[in-house]
């Protein structure tokens, strides 16, 4: 085995990408395959006040439609299980999913789609994290009092905490305060959400899927459909792309329960516009940064006020909070830190996992931070970051004892790479010892 | 199911009747670039297509006194045909910076005409040549100047039962330049384009043409601008007072490519490099 | 819909198949005749997974309308092998790992073939710009631009 470590190998799959026969989940076409397309919501916020669906059943080639009736199990999935697979009642976002049409292909689903009757109470929305913070800002789950997540009952902020910041502030020369924003990115892998759903001649439900994830999925979905996991034969694997998008349902509910409901062959597939708008996305972060430094660099103390926007479900977002605040304080030793983290519903889509999981959020705006220092002390920037890189033993935001640190090698790397001559005494540090 | 219609005459005659018949029921498709996006999203719901794709409207020819282009030339014939690169080379280059390789090898002039895109590369080369169009229906045909064909955004003078069979790119002298800035270099939609024509005469400028892309409802012709250079000794201050004043005479939007702000600033450089660029470059003679 | 008859060359053998006058080219080739290769990444002209070679010409079989096509001769990746050999390129962009999830693969290579069959020995730039029309999310463009400067050096 030792003969290959080192070289580059070719795919083991790699013939069939490049003669077009990987068979991805959209290139599955069974006989007397149905179609299905969802009906969305318009607005942003609202209550559905009525739903006829009778005028879209009879459009011909329907099969039919799918409402949260059709739902056998629990009308939930998502990471944090507070999505409806079909909204009943209180819209939370502009795209949220109402209900579905079945037809023989998609152009008929469209012209049913056009014949639902759908009145729904529009509500004010709230888009912006602060506005939803504010008293009397509208309410984006129904029956709670406020926008924020709660951690435990009545625990608002995530709160991560080493040393004493108030003392670190005490020991600095120097207080340097920074705001930073992330935005709002889709993942958009190539391939859109699809999923392909039957049931074999054992009745089991087998759903061909572009999950990244199929046990998290599989356990969701069991709830869904009312069947035990030994019922559904959860096929993955070949997927276009997915950089955390995929850790998300889109499209495997509500190709299941059609094919529960209909027992045909079933496709469900998102258009890239579908994908765009209305599919889970990195939500915004907002940081502020207060940080002490002494003269000589040494950074002694990092106050963070974290602020994640998660939309109008969970998602991801509670944990991805936590991680981003985690690492905010990127790879430096700094004794004191407290981190107050904050994931805040709106009216938006929801906030799902996407790579880097939101440490890249936190680190990104700790680097602007690092420059806004090194510019307040008249230092060079690579002379801080030196200074302050992590060290095997030094601990980090949430007690972890950093080993292999390698933050130093990466930087002298890269100043090679970009042709910066650093000087020797920082050339002579080592992440080994401080 | 609805059902659609399907022609592709082969015949101009045969092609205004069904217009005729079918007005502004009928979608004209071409190389389908700007119609098939919107067909495949449901977004327009024709009751008949007439393809125009053959007949034998794809040629570019050289008269005495202008270029003729048939409608459904492709841009990736525009961009390498050698009579377009010798008379109209700002056409060439809007051609050579508009989409992608695929989307050159189908989208044609005509549609890029038709489409009324603020946005459109070629339209916006062809409004600094002076090209006209001629229109065709059932019951005769016409020739208009291009600058009175726009309306506002996908808004033309172009009546349902017409086609666009030709543009007519006169053989005019001057230095010209096309430059477009996008988002990036390759398969673009211009945050700020800019075609200009110099006619100079020793020194001064005879007559100058400023034409702005995403800078307004439709591709913009600076009229006020260029009749400060008209008459004068062009000098680097005058070119810089001229792309103010053609930046003046814009109405950008704020949208997901730039803000107005960013499109006012970037403009106004895009006109004062294409003014500079343009004096550099060799005469067009007819 | 009514459906009319369609007759082109696809991959060297003439097809005859039943569409629907507001079909594809992409749908026809994928719903109708199973052949997958040309994904589906838009349907909007964006993405370059879907690209084809009409009469030898790169063109998004998701922006032609199928009945366009008629009498006309279409390639797609199905067709780029011959005699049961990989072409070149296919060879290159397998070797040298040019994709991730391979999903831009098909088009990537059809747009990549007809730049060499145009421009046998082009510069970086040249191949970054007849390229830029196809997408790949995972990233993979040095590798692709690398595989194509491969294949115009003649190593495969």
């Amino acid at each position: 085995m030792t003969q290959y470590v080192g070289q580059a190998m070719p795919r083991y799959d790699g013939i069939g990408q490049v003669t077009g026969t990987t068979k991805y989940v959209d290139d599955i076409v069974l006989p007397g395959m149905l179609y299905a397309k969802c009906l969305r919501s318009p607005v942003h916020k609202g209550i559905i006040r009525h739903l006829d669906l009778s005028a879209a059943e009879r459009t011909p080639g329907v099969v039919g439609v799918l409402t949260a009736q059709d739902v056998p199990g629990q009308n939930i999935y998502g990471a944090s299980g507070d999505q409806p697979v079909f909204n009943p009642d209180h819209i939370r976002y502009k795209g949220e999913r109402i209900a579905a049409v079945v037809a023989v292909d998609e152009d008929t689903c469209m012209e049913a789609l056009e014949k639902v009757k759908l009145e729904i109470e529009e509500q004010e929305p709230v888009f912006d994290m602060f506005e939803a913070m504010k008293p009397g800002a509208p309410i984006v789950r129904p029956g709670t009092t406020h926008n924020l997540h709660e951690y435990m009952p009545g625990m608002t902020t995530r709160v991560i905490k080493l040393g004493d910041v108030e003392q670190g502030f005490a020991e600095a020369d120097l207080i340097i305060e920074g705001r930073y924003q992330t935005t709002q990115q889709d993942h958009a892998p190539i391939e859109p959400h699809v999923s392909v759903a039957y049931l074999d001649p054992a009745n089991r439900l087998v759903i061909h899927t572009v999950s990244q994830c199929l046990y998290f999925h599989l356990s969701q979905l069991v709830r869904v459909f009312g069947l035990p996991m030994s019922q559904i034969r959860y096929i993955g694997g070949t997927i276009g792309g997915g950089f955390g998008g995929k850790n998300d349902i889109h499209a495997d509910h509500v190709a299941g329960l059609a094919a529960l409901k209909f027992r045909k062959p079933v496709k469900y597939r998102e258009t890239r516009r579908e994908d765009l708008r209305y599919s889970g996305k990195r939500g915004v972060f907002v940081m502020e940064y207060k940080t002490g430094v002494k003269k000589d660099g040494r950074l002694v103390a990092n106050h963070i006020k974290e602020y994640h926007d998660t939309g109008a479900y969970g998602g991801f977002s509670a944990y991805a909070t936590e991680k981003c605040g985690m690492f905010a304080s990127g790879p430096y030793w700094i004794p004191n830190i407290l981190v107050e983290a904050k994931t805040i519903y709106t009216n938006k889509v929801v906030s799902i996992s996407m790579r880097g999981f939101a440490i890249i959020n936190g680190q990104s705006t700790m680097e602007i931070q690092m420059g806004k220092i090194a510019e307040a002390l008249g230092m060079d920037p690579w002379e801080l970051r030196f200074i302050n890189a992590w060290r095997d033993g030094d601990m980090g935001a949430s007690r972890y004892i950093v080993r292999g640190a390698g933050a130093l090698e990466a930087m002298k790397k890269a100043a090679e790479l970009a042709g910066v001559q650093l000087p020797a005494h920082l050339m002579a540090m080592s992440s080994r010892r401080r | 199911m609805r059902e659609v219609l399907y022609y592709a005459p082969t015949e101009l005659t045969e092609a205004t009747a069904i217009l005729a018949d079918h007005r502004d029921k009928a979608a004209v498709l071409a190389g389908g670039t700007d119609l098939l996006p919107k067909l495949n999203y449901y977004e327009v719901k024709p009751h008949a297509l007439l393809y125009i794709g053959r007949l034998g409207l794809s040629s570019i020819h050289n008269g005495s006194s202008a270029l003729t282009i048939g409608a459904t030339t492709t841009t990736a014939d525009l961009a390498t045909h050698h009579l377009v690169q010798q008379y109209a080379p700002a056409l060439a280059q809007a051609a050579r910076l508009s989409g992608s390789v695929a989307i050159q090898n189908a989208a044609t002039i005509g549609g890029n005409i038709a489409n009324a895109s603020p946005a459109a590369d070629l339209v916006v080369a062809l409004l600094a040549l002076d090209a006209s169009v001629r229109l065709l229906s059932h019951s005769g045909q016409r020739d208009v100047h291009l600058a009175d064909f726009f309306l506002g955004p996908h808004l033309t003078i172009l009546q349902p039962d017409e086609l666009i069979t030709q543009i007519h790119v006169p053989l005019s002298p001057g230095k010209t330049e096309f430059l477009k800035l996008g988002r990036r270099k390759g398969q673009t939609l211009a945050v700020v384009s800019v075609a200009v024509r110099l006619q100079l005469d020793g020194d001064l400028c005879h007559d100058a043409r400023i034409v702005l892309g995403s800078m307004a409802p439709t591709p913009l012709r600076c009229r006020t601008a260029e009749h400060l250079l008209r008459g004068q000794k062009i000098t680097t201050d005058l070119i810089h007072q001229a792309a103010t004043q053609a930046i003046a005479e814009s109405s950008p939007i704020t949208d997901q490519r730039a803000t107005a702000w960013y499109r006012k600033k970037a403009g106004e450089a895009l006109v004062q490099r294409a003014l500079l660029q343009a004096l550099d470059k060799k005469e067009v003679r007819p | 819909m009514k459906q009319q008859v369609l007759t082109f060359i696809l991959n060297g053998e003439e097809v005859a198949v039943l569409v629907t006058p507001t079909e594809t080219l992409l749908d026809v080739l994928r719903e109708r005749l199973q052949i997958t290769g040309p994904k589906r990444g838009c349907d909007d002209g964006e993405c370059g997974a879907c690209t084809v070679l009409l009469d030898g010409e790169p063109v998004r079989s998701c922006l032609t309308l199928a009945l366009t096509v008629e009498g006309r001769t279409v390639t797609t990746v199905e067709g780029l092998m011959v005699k049961g050999e990989l072409d070149r390129l296919q060879k290159a962009f397998y070797e040298r790992g040019a994709f991730q999830c391979g999903f831009c693969t098909p088009g990537m290579l059809m747009v990549a073939k007809s730049l060499l069959a145009k421009n046998p020995n082009p510069s970086r730039d040249e191949i970054r710009s007849y390229m830029a029309g196809n997408l790949c999310r995972c990233g993979s463009y040095e590798e692709i631009i690398e595989a194509i400067q491969a294949v115009a050096a003649g190593e495969y």
